[in-house]
């Protein structure tokens, strides 16, 4: 579903990603660990389009399609999520009003017919309720005052509302306490499946023992210096990261 | 008209000719000699005096206009869609005529007057030239003077003591013509003792032309009177909107003022208040929307003369394109006035590299036991919250939208009347759709 090859990505004119190569087929679950500063964030806006992230050399294959030169919408549309690692408060703007424009413009893409309030309370009622979380989030501003559990938990609400085909969880687990972290992994396990692919960035394999991934890549400094089965994460939680990027350079 | 207008204008004034209040008595003649002569010595302001230091007239200086005579061809239901409601009490000037044709005044109740000052009585004129309810330098005041020497047309509402109005609608009208005219309104709100009142002022441009708004609305609020005035200046594209609206509070009088902005080339808004006795309370809230190359100017001069007033000021401007803004806000509290609460927040959102805010907040606080407290922000939209929306398929125009519209949002959502929240909405909604459009 997904197939990056020879990513590099600048960023204020500073080349962060050197050459990234990863496929993440439909159906499977695929973490991406790295230290800090490897350029997992990097990874996750590139993947979503955001301004300022350009990509000077490389392919991501979506499908049949290249996103490299789709508008952040555009991909959004075509069945990319991006759980950001932190969810921006917007005053303003409700939950409600963003969540009903932002599903019905996937719908109007995907040729589907548009929610009316009453089917859009609806469906997010239901949703709202699988997340153990209280309706009345839709009526407040987003993330506003909200803890970085119920952030995070909003975050795998709108992936559910938005029904995408591949979801980019970037640090989801930072921040949250062991409660949170598994209404969070069930709300990723529930939502794993076929014809849907999951990239999860994390730092930590604490997420790990909640969504169990199909593959684990190593990303330092730009590039993946590993891939392997699930046991990798185990393995870089025991010696860390420094021997494997030592042992990639050399 | 008593007044000998040749001999006075001045031969540089492209105003044929002062415009008409009825009789004029002997002590008005000699208030509009006066001002013509202030006018005549000093002229328009420009930015070196300190008041205007942000808003250039020039463009307004080197026009020439002529008086409006033309009676235009409009009927009521041309003006359907500026209305506050259907039936609301509504008075129409349309290039500064006052047209019963147009107006709904048959519901007025006694004690209350809906008129056009032409019928004014001596009391009322008297209230409606009266000087600026806040000092300034005469300099800075001239337009004013021009305005009390030209002035043609305006509204008078009067409410009696006690008297309970429904919603009353100002609308004035402008239907530019082939050569640039100008328009000196001259309205008076008096809102005698414990009286409750809503007056709206509309000032809409219909098709485009160059044509000046100068309008001076000079408002007083009696002991225990409550008066909520709101203000929509949505006047043509190229005209030139010049307003100073005057209040004065009497003892525990409540004013309540919201004024938007989104029409004009050149808009100048100025507000002066005084809370002249005890126990007042003034609260102002303004929203200016800019593109293109307007520029938008809201200047407030206010002054806690008496103890224990609270006022409250919160404007927010949102600059497109090449256009500017400016917030000047000057809270002035008198040596006994304690125990004052006076509030000012202005907000600037500029959507594009060349748009621009200016904004002067002044705090002049000659009492030691109040409370005082301003702030002033100019940001841009946060990029964050653009691209979060848009990461979950929102559309760029849409999401700008949204974080506009949340920008805005909670001084709407603010409006106490349900009725102008709408009006004043349906305005905004009109502008950010032809944002996106263009």
């Amino acid at each position: 579903m997904l197939k990056i090859e020879d990513l590099h990505v600048e960023v204020d004119h500073k080349e962060i990603l050197h050459g990234l190569d990863l496929e993440v087929p439909e159906g499977e679950v695929h973490a991406v660990m790295g230290p800090n500063g490897s350029g997992k964030s990097t990874l996750a806006y590139a993947l979503a389009g955001r301004d300022g992230y350009a990509v000077t050399r490389g392919r991501i294959h979506y499908g049949d399609r290249d996103l490299t030169a789709m508008a952040p919408e555009e991909r959004a549309r075509e069945g990319i999520f991006l759980a950001f690692q932190y969810p921006v408060e917007i005053p303003g703007v409700m939950n409600a009003n963003f969540l009903k424009s932002a599903v019905n413009a996937v719908r109007r893409h995907r040729g589907e017919t548009e929610l009316d309030a009453i089917e859009f309370l609806k469906l997010a009622r239901q949703k709202l309720k699988l997340l153990n979380m209280d309706e009345a989030l839709l009526s407040r501003p987003i993330n506003v005052g909200f803890s970085g559990g119920e952030k995070k938990r909003n975050e795998i609400f709108q992936m559910w509302m938005l029904d995408p085909r591949l979801a980019v969880l970037d640090e989801t687990d930072s921040g949250l306490d062991i409660d949170a972290l598994k209404i969070v992994a069930e709300g990723v396990n529930t939502f794993r499946g076929p014809g849907r692919a999951i990239l999860l960035i994390t730092h930590y394999q604490r997420l790990l023992d909640y969504i169990v991934p199909d593959k684990v890549h190593v990303l330092a400094g730009g590039r993946i210096i590993k891939s392997g089965g699930k046991e990798l994460a185990l393995e870089l939680e025991a010696k860390g990261y420094a021997d494997l990027v030592k042992a990639a350079a050399a | 008209m008593n007044i000998d207008t040749a001999s006075r204008m001045p031969d540089h004034l492209p105003f044929a000719q002062p415009g008409h209040l009825g009789k004029s008595p002997v002590w008005l003649d000699d208030i509009r000699q006066q001002a013509i002569e202030r006018f005549r010595k000093d002229g328009f302001p420009t930015t070196k005096i300190e008041a205007w230091k942000f808003t250039n007239l020039g463009p307004l200086a080197r026009t020439t206009f002529r008086e409006a005579i033309d009676r235009p061809a409009l009927t009521r239901a041309d003006l359907e869609p500026y209305r506050l409601t259907p039936d609301c009490h509504l008075i129409v000037f349309v290039n500064g005529q006052f047209r019963p044709d147009l107006s709904a005044l048959d519901h007025i109740p006694d004690g209350t007057r809906v008129v056009d000052s032409s019928a004014a009585d001596e009391d009322d004129l008297r209230a409606l030239t009266a000087e600026p309810a806040v000092a300034e330098d005469s300099r800075a005041r001239t337009l004013f003077d021009l305005n009390t020497a030209c002035m043609s047309g305006g509204a008078v509402v009067h409410l009696g003591p006690g008297a309970i109005l429904d919603p009353v609608q100002l609308l004035f009208v402008a239907r530019p013509a082939a050569e640039p005219t100008a328009f000196h309104l001259r309205n008076l709100i008096r809102a005698d003792a414990g009286c409750s009142a809503t007056v709206l002022e509309s000032y809409i441009g219909l098709g485009e032309g160059i044509y000046w708004t100068n309008a001076v609305t000079q408002v007083a609020v009696a002991p225990n009177a409550v008066l909520r005035h709101y203000k929509l200046q949505a006047e043509a594209g190229s005209a030139f909107h010049v307003a100073s609206t005057s209040v004065r509070l009497d003892h525990r009088a409540a004013y309540r003022l919201f004024v938007a902005s989104l029409g004009s080339a050149l808009g100048r808004n100025e507000i002066d208040l005084d809370l002249a006795m005890t126990d007042t309370v003034a609260r102002l809230a303004g929203i200016t929307l800019a593109r293109g190359a307007q520029h938008l100017d809201t200047t407030i001069r206010l002054d806690h003369s008496k103890p224990c007033g609270t006022s409250s000021q919160e404007f927010k401007s949102v600059v497109d394109g090449r256009a500017r803004s400016v917030f000047q806000g000057r809270i002035r509290v008198a040596p006994d006035a304690q125990k004052t609460d006076a509030q000012q927040v202005s907000r600037s959102l500029l959507l594009s590299g060349t748009a621009g805010a200016d904004t002067k907040p002044a705090l002049e606080i000659l009492a030691d036991d109040v409370k005082c407290s301003h702030g002033a922000t100019i940001g841009d939209l946060d990029e964050d919250a653009l691209f979060y929306l848009r990461a979950r398929g929102v559309s760029e125009p849409e999401a700008r939208k949204m974080l506009i519209d949340a920008f805005i949002g909670e001084l709407i959502d603010r409006i106490t009347l349900d009725t102008a929240r709408g009006y004043f909405r349906a305005a905004f909604d009109r502008w950010l759709s032809e944002g996106s459009r263009s």
